[in-house]
C-alpha cells in the first residue's frame, strides 16, 4: 500500500492534478470561514465590474488628507472630457462647418472645444439641420448625452458638497488636492470578480458553488461507480442467467445515450422537486453502465485464475471471494474509473443547468448555474459582463482537467502497458 | 459503383443547401426591412380566419394594436393618445343616442390587392363566418355584440342589450373596431365551399390565396426567413390614407433558434426592428458604440404599458386567506426585480404606486392616489409581513424554521415558463422573499408549451403562485385590465386567456365591472375606479411585479433610419413599426446612407 502510495505521488502528471484539485477543494472549504456572507444576498444592482467600490456618501465624511499629485488635473480633465468626447466633438463641429483645424484632442484645447461645443451644439437644430454622419437617432441621441455630460459639474476648481439636507445642512468645500484613505472609508468593499445579473457577489458564490458541484460530482461518482461495481462483479463472477439479465439491462442503457436519457428524467421530475441531491443521484444512476460493462469483463477474466478456484474449494463464501480475491486485482481500475465519474458528473451537471435543467435555484449556487443566469441575463451578448461566465469556466476547465490528470497519472503507474 | 451514387447524393444535398440560401439572399438589403423576435418556427399560412398560422407578422389581430401590415382593420389603436385613427373605415365612428349602434363608414378609397373595393358588405361577411367558424378573436365579441350589418353602404354594428335597453357594454365595440381583420366576401365565400362549409376545415386552411388590403403580401416563406413583398397598387396611397407608399419595398423576418441568436443579428445590424427584452441595453450604445437606440433614451427605455403579473392560485387552500396573500406580495424586494430582473427597463412601485392602471399619464389620472396610498406597498417589508402571517394565525410550532397551515408545512412553488428570463429572475425573488417570511416558497420553470395549457384551464392544482400580463393599453382599456384582473366571468372557462387566472371571486367587483362601461360621469367613473383599486389592494387576487412594455422596440440604424422616437411631434407610437398605429412609421423610413 505504502508502495503503490509512493510510486503514485512520484507520478508527476498525478502530482500536478492532485495539487490543482486540493487547492480548488481547500479554497471552497477555507473560504466561507473569511467571507461569512449568504452567497445568494445580492449586494448591487445587476453586473458590477470587478473592483473596489467606495460610498460616495461615506468619503465625505472620512478623514481628508492633503495630497499634490502633478497628473492630478491631467487625469481629471480626461475623465470628465474623455478622449472619445474630444474626438466626437471635432467631429460634429466639422460636420457643421464649424473651423477646428486649429483645435487637437490635447488636454491645452478641452477649454476651446468644450466653449465650442456649448456655442453650437442645439439638440433641435440637430434633429432639424442632418449634418452629414449625424441624421440617425443613435447618432443624435449620443450627441445629446455628451452634451448633458458636459453640462454637468466639470469646474476643475474648488466643489461645495452639501451633506445633510433640509435645515441641518451643511455645505464643506472640497478642494482638489483633498484625498480620503480607502481604509478609513466607513463603507468600501473590493469585489474581485464583480457581482452576477442578480448582483451577488460573484467570487463568494462561485466559491459556494464550486463546493457544491463538488459535492454533486462526488455523490454521482460514487453511486455511478458502487452499482457499476456491484452489478459488474456480480455478473462477472456469478455469470450465467444472472449475468445474461444485468447485462440485458446495461445493453438498454448502453443504446440510449446517456445525456438524452438525463434530460428526460431532469425534465419529467420537475424543478421544484430537483434538489442537489437529487440531480446527483441521478445523474449517478444512469452513468454506471461503463463502469459494470468493464468490470464485469476483467472479473470473467480472473473468476477462473487459481487462486480464486483454490478459495472456492475452501468453500468461501462469495462475499468473501469478491472481496478478498477479485476486488483488490481490480482496485486500480475502479479507482480511476470513480475520478471519471467524478469529473463527468460535474459537467454534466454544468450541461444539464445550462439548459436550464439544473436544480431549483434558490437554495445553493452550482457551477452550471451560474453559466444558466449568466447566459440568460445576456453576460456574453448584451451585458458584457465576462466576470459572470469566465471564471466559473475557468473553475469548471481546472477541476475536470485536474481529474483527468490524476486519472492519466494513476494510468502510468497502475497499467503495465504504459509503465515506463 | 456505391462510391458514385454516394457522392451523387451529396453533391445534390449540396446544391439543395446552396438553393435555399440563394433565396434568402434574394432580397436586396437596402429594400428590405428586417424584424426580429416576433416569430418563431415556419408559417402555417395566412388564413385570417384561423388562429394557429404561427404567422406572426401577417396575423396579429387584438385591441391593443392589431399588426396591419397584410390584413386591415377598421381603425388603428394608438396608445401614445388612447385615439382611434380611421383606416379601412371613413373618418369617425359615430354612436347612437343610447350607444346601442355604432355605424362606421367604409373608406370610398380602399380596394383589395385584386383591384376590387372593400365594401361593408366585406365586413359583415366577416362578422358573420368569424361567429359560424367560432373563430377565438371574432367569438370573444359574442357577448357584446349582436348583429354586424350593412346599411347604405355603411356598417352598423349593433350591441347587445340588457333587459332595460342599455348595451352591455359599448367599450368592446371600440375594441372591435381596432382588433378584428376585415376579410373579402368573395374569398370567404370560397374558403366556405372548398371546406364544404365544415368549420373545423375553414380554421385549418392554409388560405394563401386570401386577398388582403394591406401594402404588403405574401412573398416567399421557408423554414429560414418570412418575407413579404409591397402591393405597389396599395390603396392607402390615396391623398385620404397615407398618401404613399411605405417606404422598404420588402420586409421579412428571419426564423432564429432563440433569444441570443436574435440578439446576434440585431447587434450585427441583419435585424433593424427587433422585438425583445435585451438585458441592460444601454450598453449597446454606451459601451459597445452600436447603432441601436430605443423609443427612450433613459430609463426605462421603452414605455411600459402593461404589468406582468403574479396570480394566486384560490384553489391552493393557504392563498384563500387575504392574509397570506398580501403578505407575500409586501415581503418582495420590487426594486431588486426592477433593478436586476427589468435591468430598470420599467419604472419603480416608488415612482408609479401599484393599482390598476399602467403606468401611462391618461390611465393613471383615473383613481384617485391619496384615497388607495395608506394601502399600497412598495415591497420588502419583512417585518410587515412577518406580522401579517402572525396576526393570521400561520406560525411556526415546530421549529423547523418554516410556517404551518393547518399542522402542515406551507409549501407553495413560484412558475412562469423557462427561457422568460426576466420572469424567471422575479419568481426566483418571488421565492426568496417567502423564505424569509417562512413559507417554503420554490420556483418552477416549466416549458412554454406545458405552461400555457395548464394555467389557462378552469381548475388546476399545479401551480400556486404563476405569471402572467394583464392586457397593456386598448380603447377600452383601464376597464378591460380591471375585468382581466378579478371579473368572475372567466371563473369555470376552459382554455381561458382572457383574466383571472386564479380565479378570484368577489361580487362588488363584479358590478363595478358592469358599471364603468355605462358611466360616462368621469367623477362617477373615478370612483367606481378608485374603489376596484381598493379592493384589489386588500384582497391582493394577484400583484403587479413591474411595468413593462407591451412591446419592446428596438431599432438598429445600420440601414435604416427615420423610426419614430420621443418628442418627434409625430405620435407614432413605438409598436415596432407594425402594431395598430404604429405602422405609420413604416412611411417615414429612410436610407442612412
Amino acid at each position: 500500500m505504502k508502495n503503490t502510495l509512493r510510486s503514485v505521488f512520484h507520478s508527476p502528471r498525478f502530482v500536478v492534478g492532485f495539487v490543482i484539485f486540493m487547492a480548488i477543494l481547500l479554497t471552497t472549504l477555507i473560504y466561507p470561514f473569511f467571507v461569512t456572507r449568504d452567497p445568494l444576498q445580492g449586494l448591487g444592482k445587476g453586473f458590477l465590474a470587478p473592483g473596489t467600490y467606495v460610498s460616495v456618501y461615506d468619503t465625505n465624511t472620512a478623514q481628508t488628507y492633503r495630497v499634490e499629485l502633478p497628473e492630478a488635473n491631467a487625469n481629471r480633465m480626461e475623465s470628465i472630457v474623455p478622449m472619445e468626447d474630444r474626438v466626437t466633438i471635432i467631429e460634429f463641429l466639422t460636420a457643421k462647418g464649424v473651423d477646428v483645424s486649429h483645435l487637437t484632442t490635447d488636454n491645452s484645447d478641452v477649454a476651446v472645444l468644450v466653449s465650442q461645443w456649448k456655442e453650437n451644439y442645439d439638440e433641435a437644430d440637430v434633429k432639424k439641420s442632418k449634418y452629414p454622419g449625424f441624421t440617425t437617432q443613435a447618432k443624435r441621441k449620443a450627441l445629446a448625452r455628451l452634451d448633458k455630460r458636459l453640462s454637468g459639474n466639470q469646474s476643475l476648481a474648488a466643489m461645495n458638497v452639501t451633506l445633510g439636507d433640509g435645515e441641518d445642512a451643511a455645505t464643506t468645500k472640497v478642494a482638489d488636492s483633498d484625498y480620503v484613505k480607502v481604509s478609513e472609508v466607513a463603507n468600501a468593499i473590493t469585489l474581485p470578480l464583480g457581482t452576477d445579473n442578480f448582483g451577488r457577489d460573484t467570487l463568494t458564490e462561485l466559491v459556494k458553488a464550486t463546493g457544491v458541484s463538488l459535492l454533486i460530482g462526488l455523490i454521482a461518482g460514487t453511486v455511478a461507480t458502487l452499482l457499476g461495481l456491484i452489478v459488474g462483479l456480480l455478473a462477472g463472477y456469478v455469470g450465467g442467467l444472472l449475468d445474461d439479465i444485468l447485462m440485458f439491462i446495461a445493453n438498454l442503457f448502453t443504446v440510449i445515450p446517456g445525456f438524452v436519457l438525463l434530460i428526460l428524467i431532469y425534465y419529467s421530475i420537475g424543478q421544484s422537486a430537483r434538489g442537489v441531491t437529487t440531480c446527483a443521484l441521478v445523474i449517478g444512476f444512469t452513468s454506471w453502465v461503463w463502469t459494470a460493462r468493464s468490470v464485469r469483463s476483467q472479473v470473467i477474466s480472473l473468476r477462473n485464475r487459481d487462486h480464486v478456484n483454490l478459495s472456492k474449494l475452501s468453500g468461501h463464501s462469495l462475499v468473501r471471494i469478491v472481496v478478498t480475491d477479485i476486488l483488490p486485482y481490480i482496485a486500480s481500475y475502479v479507482v480511476m474509473a470513480f475520478i471519471l465519474q467524478v469529473s463527468s458528473g460535474i459537467l454534466a451537471e454544468a450541461q444539464l443547468s445550462l439548459l436550464g435543467l439544473g436544480p431549483k435555484t434558490t437554495e445553493v449556487p452550482t457551477l452550471g448555474l451560474m453559466m444558466n443566469w449568466a447566459k440568460l441575463f445576456g453576460a456574453y451578448t448584451s451585458s458584457n459582463a465576462w466576470w459572470a461566465y469566465f471564471p466559473v469556466i475557468l473553475v469548471i476547465a481546472l477541476i475536470s482537467f485536474s481529474l483527468n490528470l490524476m486519472n492519466t497519472g494513476l494510468d502510468q503507474v497502475f497499467n503495465p502497458a504504459l509503465r515506463d | 459503383m456505391k462510391k458514385l451514387l454516394c457522392m451523387v447524393i451529396a453533391l445534390m444535398l449540396a446544391l439543395t443547401a446552396i438553393g435555399a440560401v440563394a433565396e434568402v439572399t434574394d432580397l436586396p438589403r437596402e429594400e428590405t426591412l428586417y424584424f426580429g423576435g416576433q416569430q418563431w418556427g415556419p408559417i402555417v399560412g395566412h388564413n385570417p380566419l384561423s388562429a394557429n398560422m404561427n404567422n406572426a407578422m401577417a396575423l396579429a389581430a387584438n385591441a391593443s394594436g392589431s399588426r396591419t401590415i397584410m390584413f386591415e382593420t377598421l381603425y388603428m389603436y394608438n396608445m401614445l393618445d388612447g385615439q382611434l385613427y380611421p383606416l379601412l373605415a371613413d373618418g369617425e365612428y359615430v354612436w347612437n343616442d343610447d350607444m346601442t349602434e355604432m355605424t362606421v363608414k367604409i373608406n370610398p378609397a380602399a380596394k383589395w390587392n385584386d383591384g376590387t373595393a372593400v365594401t361593408a358588405d366585406d365586413v359583415v361577411a366577416t362578422w358573420d363566418v368569424g361567429i359560424e367558424v367560432k373563430n377565438s378573436t371574432y367569438n370573444g365579441f359574442a357577448p357584446y355584440i349582436e348583429s354586424v350589418e350593412a346599411v347604405d353602404g355603411a356598417v352598423v354594428i349593433k350591441a347587445v342589450k340588457t333587459e332595460d335597453g342599455k348595451p352591455v357594454n359599448p367599450l368592446q365595440l371600440l375594441d372591435f373596431v381596432s382588433g378584428t381583420y376585415i376579410c373579402q366576401k368573395a374569398w370567404i365565400d370560397t374558403v366556405v365551399e372548398r371546406n364544404g362549409g365544415d368549420a373545423a376545415k375553414i380554421l385549418e386552411d392554409a388560405g394563401n390565396d386570401a386577398a388582403y388590403t394591406g401594402p404588403y403580401g405574401p412573398y416567399f416563406a421557408n423554414d429560414q426567413l418570412v418575407a413579404f413583398v409591397r402591393n405597389d397598387n396599395y390603396w392607402g396611397q390615396d391623398e385620404s390614407m397615407w398618401g404613399k407608399l411605405p417606404t422598404p419595398k420588402y420586409i421579412a423576418h428571419g426564423i432564429y433558434a432563440d433569444n441570443d441568436a436574435t440578439l446576434v443579428a440585431f447587434k450585427e445590424g441583419q435585424i433593424d426592428v427587433n422585438q425583445q427584452f435585451i438585458a441592460n441595453i444601454q450598453n449597446l450604445w454606451l459601451e459597445e458604440d452600436l447603432p441601436i437606440a430605443t423609443y427612450i433614451d433613459e430609463e426605462p427605455y421603452q414605455l411600459c404599458a402593461t404589468m406582468p403579473t403574479a396570480w394566486y392560485n384560490m384553489e391552493t387552500p393557504v392563498l384563500q386567506l387575504a392574509a397570506v396573500r398580501k403578505a407575500i406580495a409586501i415581503a418582495i424586494d420590487y426594486d431588486n426585480i426592477i433593478e436586476n430582473a427589468m435591468t430598470n427597463q420599467s419604472p419603480s412601485f416608488a415612482d408609479v404606486p401599484r393599482s390598476l392602471m399602467n403606468p401611462t399619464d391618461g390611465e393613471q389620472a383615473l383613481y384617485d392616489h391619496d384615497a388607495v396610498a395608506e394601502l399600497q406597498w412598495v415591497g420588502k417589508d419583512i417585518e410587515g409581513a412577518k406580522a401579517l402571517l402572525d396576526e393570521a394565525g400561520i406560525t411556526d410550532s415546530d421549529g423547523d424554521g418554516y410556517r404551518e397551515y393547518n399542522g402542515e408545512k406551507v409549501e407553495l412553488n413560484a412558475c412562469c415558463p423557462d427561457g422568460w428570463t426576466d420572469w424567471q429572475a422575479a419568481m426566483q425573488m418571488v421565492a426568496e422573499a417567502g423564505q424569509a417570511i417562512g413559507l417554503d416558497i420554490t420556483t418552477n420553470y416549466p416549458t412554454w408549451d406545458i405552461y400555457q395549457t395548464v394555467f389557462t384551464k378552469s381548475s388546476q392544482d399545479e401551480y400556486d403562485i404563476f405569471m402572467w400580463s394583464p392586457p397593456g393599453s386598448a380603447p377600452s382599456s383601464p376597464w378591460g385590465r380591471v375585468r382581466a384582473f378579478m371579473s368572475s366571468d372567466f371563473i369555470g372557462a376552459e382554455n381561458n386567456w382572457s383574466g383571472n387566472y386564479g380565479h378570484y371571486q368577489n361580487d362588488r367587483i363584479d358590478e363595478i365591472i358592469a358599471a364603468i362601461p355605462l358611466t360616462t360621469d368621469e367623477d362617477e367613473l373615478k370612483a367606481l375606479y378608485t374603489e376596484a383599486t381598493e379592493i384589489y389592494l386588500t384582497e391582493v387576487p394577484s400583484f403587479s411585479l413591474m411595468y413593462r412594455p407591451t412591446a419592446f422596440h428596438e431599432v438598429n440604424e445600420s440601414v435604416w433610419t427615420g423610426y419614430p422616437e420621443e418628442g418627434d411631434g409625430t405620435s407614432i407610437p413605438p409598436t415596432v413599426l407594425t402594431d395598430g398605429y404604429g405602422i405609420a412609421g413604416l412611411f417615414n423610413l429612410e436610407l442612412v446612407g
